[in-house]
């Protein structure tokens, strides 16, 4: 494991609603992340995973507590600032793909280099090797309604990769994916977290899909309510946060 | 909830989404109905009858075209709403309800839609008569008072007109309704993922279409004397067809060039509003080539009205340039009409001497002296020139050669071609110049056949021909024109021996007011397509900033800052803008040359200011598109 801290929270807090009726999704969470980690959050509906994942990746902000990305506390910056820090830093994965309907697979992976300037050749030679690791060099012409979904999932984990983010943030990657595609993307993420190429971050409910992080994360109540490695053996890891779900209970779909 | 309160609720909840439409509907409204209200008013009464029956022709001509217009406007609006709110009332499928109860929310929904833009419509047209008839008079310069009047026959036309034509096309949507299947009305949305299409199609319809524009500007083009009318006639259909062709092929064709080059396509945010551009071009090539069209008509239309009006001015100063002429085979003609004038100033005088040939054999035949050639000297013609102070640049015409002295004319149908020989006494001459200034003011306009010989050439005539004599005399007092043109009548004469004819018009007739008409109604046709081709794309991006929303957000949450979405809007808008803009450009190039040769006149001038007044009323549409659709797409709350 690397030393440098990517994401460190401390005591973050976040109410809903007016003062005489407010709701505590996240109390007092505090979280490391390094580099080279590949981190599952799981937690039954209404743990508050979606707002964890929101203000990890600057599109909501905290009640109270500190978020430092990158060494750069977001909850104190300005939405410009936020808006580069999202684009230089942080890689998404959406549950529905997100690829632009207007333009071909190859585009849609240049999008974000090409918007920030990068050379054209470079952008290339960059695709280029992103689709030979995903396996996606056939369909790079193709336009994403001619895709499959798990070809357009991997195409967008090609596009939140071409920036070599410092952590890529992965919501429900695998769920709109059979059980196949599932498993392709998550060997792929696995595949790229390994060799260094990316910090990951992935919030699920699925204990397969998490069994192939690192460290799993359990949340409940807005609490993390404890943390467990996978160590060497991803099967024994699956049964034991099978274990784990079913001691805390709740509603994990 | 019964069908009316549904639709009533629709209607309130989604307003602020049709107001696009409705304000275009309102504007097409307040257009049509200031115009008929025109029609009605007895404006155009005082300025006499022959005006008036001008006046009257064109109006009804005009009033073809605005019906014409109207209806095919309201084909379109009404196209555009049926798109979206079928996505939308799609949803009702679910509830259990009907296609025939759906189409008949949608005919109620789309009632309250018409009937609002209809009072908007009137009620604005009815506010703005007033300033409508003063902008009208102040262009045209018309000699009438400008009454505040609104005509409740106009009110009627406008709004039974407008209700027919709006009721046919909602029952036209509301068949579309009841026969739509259930997939297509939930999936409106979704069918933009299969607008690709094949290379080779484009490349058919690119070629096809370049071809048949090239062709449209040939015609537009062509010489001939006689088919001016049926030329201009294929021209516009070809050009009509040729821009559609161009823009459903040639034009894409390009972008997906552009596309699959991609150290052209990855460099800032070309990759985004390039294939931004080419998504809507495929999905909106009939809407650009339709703004094309108008933006032609519109030119067009303004480079008519600009050009009439200056031909107005030169046919009045041609007119006007003698009070008082005279053709007389009477030698002593200047001395008899100086003593009649004397008293009153002369501003310029001149006297010449014609030779006519053939005067014997056409008086005898004709007694008719137009019909004869009449024969003038260089020297003379040049000296005349100087007298009124007039420029002359033509060099002195070769021995076999002749000069046409010709007059202005509004519009001819018969094309200038390639000017015939002139056979006079036995010899044939080469018409080298056709000659439109007035050296001999309103005398060229009556006699048929007037040339400039050499000298030499006149010298070598003189022996056998008749000759004539002409003065000509500007005074400086129009106000005694008619006190000087009774002590004329005593001498004018039509006999083998004496004859002497006096040519005058008028200085304060109102003969030509209906041109000064003709030139405010182009005007009111440039303003009505320009406007209606701004209002066409405004609500066609207007619209389109709906569908992009969701992919502006997905945009926004990959953490692209507000301004770089909001330059790629801008280039993409420009470019919406710019390629209807540059064909409009020129195509209406080649529509002004043909009118050029109608009014046999050289119109580039004209043409380029009013490519430019369009120029800047697409800028200023631009610019209101850009931010409305910033505005939806990049709004203060999302920006985050």
């Amino acid at each position: 494991m690397n030393d440098k801290k990517v994401v460190e929270i401390k005591n973050l807090i976040k109410r809903y609603g007016a003062r005489d009726f407010q709701t505590t999704a996240l109390k007092g969470i505090d979280l490391t992340i390094y580099k080279g980690d590949f981190i599952a959050i799981m937690g039954p509906s209404g743990s508050g995973k979606t707002t964890l994942l929101n203000i990890l990746s600057t599109i909501d902000k905290p009640t109270q507590g500190m978020v430092m990305l990158d060494g750069q506390d977001v909850t104190r910056i300005s939405n410009k600032a936020l808006a580069k820090l999202r684009k230089d830093k942080i890689g998404f994965i959406f549950q529905d793909y997100n690829l632009l309907d207007t333009m071909t697979l190859q585009d849609n992976i240049a999008l974000p280099l090409a918007l920030d300037g990068a050379a054209p050749k470079d952008i290339l030679a960059r695709i280029k090797e992103l689709a030979a690791a995903f396996g996606l060099e056939a369909q790079l012409r193709q336009y994403p309604y001619q895709l499959s979904g798990g070809q357009k999932q991997r195409g967008a984990v090609c596009r939140a990769l071409i920036t070599n983010p410092e952590i890529i943030f992965a919501d429900e990657p695998t769920g709109a994916l059979d059980s196949k595609a599932g498993k392709d993307l998550l060997q792929c993420l696995c595949k790229v977290n390994e060799s260094g190429q990316a910090t990951i971050l992935m919030v699920t409910h699925d204990p397969h899909c998490a069994s192939y992080a690192k460290d799993v994360y359990l949340l409940s109540d807005g609490t993390i309510k404890c943390r467990i490695n996978r160590g060497n053996d991803r099967k024994e890891f699956y049964n034991r946060i099978i274990d784990l779900q079913t001691s805390i209970g709740g509603d994990f779909a | 909830m019964n069908i009316l309160r549904l639709a009533f609720l629709n209607f309130k909840n989604s307003f602020k989404n049709y107001l696009s439409l409705m304000l275009s509907l309102a504007f097409t409204i307040l257009v049509f109905f200031n115009f008929l209200n025109l029609i009605y008013s007895d404006v155009f009464v005082e300025l006499g009858q022959r005006n008036k029956n001008y006046i009257d022709m064109l109006l009804k001509v005009c009033l073809a075209v605005l019906l014409c217009f109207l209806f095919f406007f309201l084909w379109y609006a009404t196209n555009v709403f049926l798109t979206r709110r079928k996505r939308e009332i799609g949803i009702y499928v679910f509830m259990g309800m009907s296609n025939q109860k759906i189409g008949s929310l949608y005919l109620v929904e789309i009632s309250f839609v018409g009937m609002t833009a209809l009072v908007m419509g009137i009620g604005f047209g009815a506010l703005f008569s007033g300033l409508f008839q003063m902008i009208m008079g102040a262009v045209s310069d018309l000699a009438v008072d400008v009454r505040f009047g609104i005509s409740i026959k106009a009110i009627k036309m406008t709004s039974v007109s407008f209700m027919c034509m709006y009721l046919f096309f909602a029952l036209k949507d509301f068949w579309n309704i009841t026969r739509s299947s259930v997939l297509n009305m939930i999936s409106a949305a979704k069918q933009n993922e299969y607008l690709h299409v094949k290379p080779i199609v484009l490349l058919l319809k690119a070629v096809l279409g370049a071809g048949v524009l090239i062709l449209g500007y040939y015609y537009a083009n062509k010489g001939g004397r006689y088919d001016t009318l049926t030329n201009a006639f294929w021209a516009v259909l070809l050009v009509i067809i040729g821009v559609y062709l161009l823009f459903g092929g040639l034009i894409p064709l390009v972008f997906q060039l552009l596309v699959s080059c991609k150290g052209f396509l990855y460099r800032g945010q070309r990759c985004l509003w390039v294939n931004q551009t080419i998504f809507r071009m495929r999905k909106n090539y009939r809407t650009y080539a339709m703004v094309c069209i108008m933006g032609i008509c519109s030119v067009t239309a303004l480079a008519t009205g600009f050009a009439m009006r200056s031909r107005y001015e030169n046919m009045v100063a041609f007119d006007t340039q003698y009070t008082f002429q005279f053709l007389s085979n009477q030698s002593d003609i200047g001395t008899t009409t100086e003593t009649l004038i004397d008293g009153n100033d002369v501003t310029y005088q001149s006297a010449l001497c014609a030779l006519s040939p053939d005067s014997e054999r056409l008086l005898a035949t004709y007694m008719d002296v137009s019909q004869m050639h009449l024969l003038l000297s260089y020297s003379d013609i040049v000296r005349a020139a100087q007298a009124a102070d007039v420029t002359f640049s033509f060099e002195e015409p070769a021995d076999d050669e002749v000069y046409y002295l010709s007059h202005l004319v509004l519009l001819s149908f018969i094309g200038n071609g390639e000017a015939e020989p002139v056979e006079i006494a036995g010899k044939t001459y080469r018409q080298t110049e056709r000659i439109m200034i007035p050296y001999l003011g309103y005398l060229q306009k009556e006699l048929g056949c007037l040339y400039v010989v050499s000298d030499k050439e006149y010298e070598r005539l003189q022996a056998q021909s008749g000759v004539y004599y002409i003065c000509n005399y500007k005074l400086a007092d129009d106000t005694v024109f008619w006190e000087v043109r009774a002590a004329f009548d005593a001498i004018v004469s039509n006999t083998d021996e004496n004859y002497t004819a006096r040519v005058s018009i008028d200085p304060f007739s109102n003969e030509g007011e209906w041109i000064k008409a003709l030139h405010s109604l182009c005007i009111f046709m440039f303003l009505v397509f320009i406007v209606a081709s701004g209002c066409i794309m405004f609500m066609k991006l207007y619209n389109d900033s709906f569908e992009e929303t969701q992919r502006y957000a997905v945009l926004r949450k990959l953490g692209f800052s507000t301004r770089t979405l909001s330059a790629s809007i801008a280039h993409e808008l420009v470019t919406a803008y710019l390629l209807p803009f540059a064909v409009m450009t020129v195509s209406a190039y080649f529509s002004v040359l043909a009118l050029g040769k109608m009014m046999r006149a050289d119109l580039f001038g004209i043409y380029v200011v009013s490519t430019v007044v369009v120029s800047a009323v697409f800028a200023a549409f631009c610019g209101l598109s850009i931010v409305a659709y910033q505005r939806t797409l990049l709004s203060a709350r999302d920006r985050r």
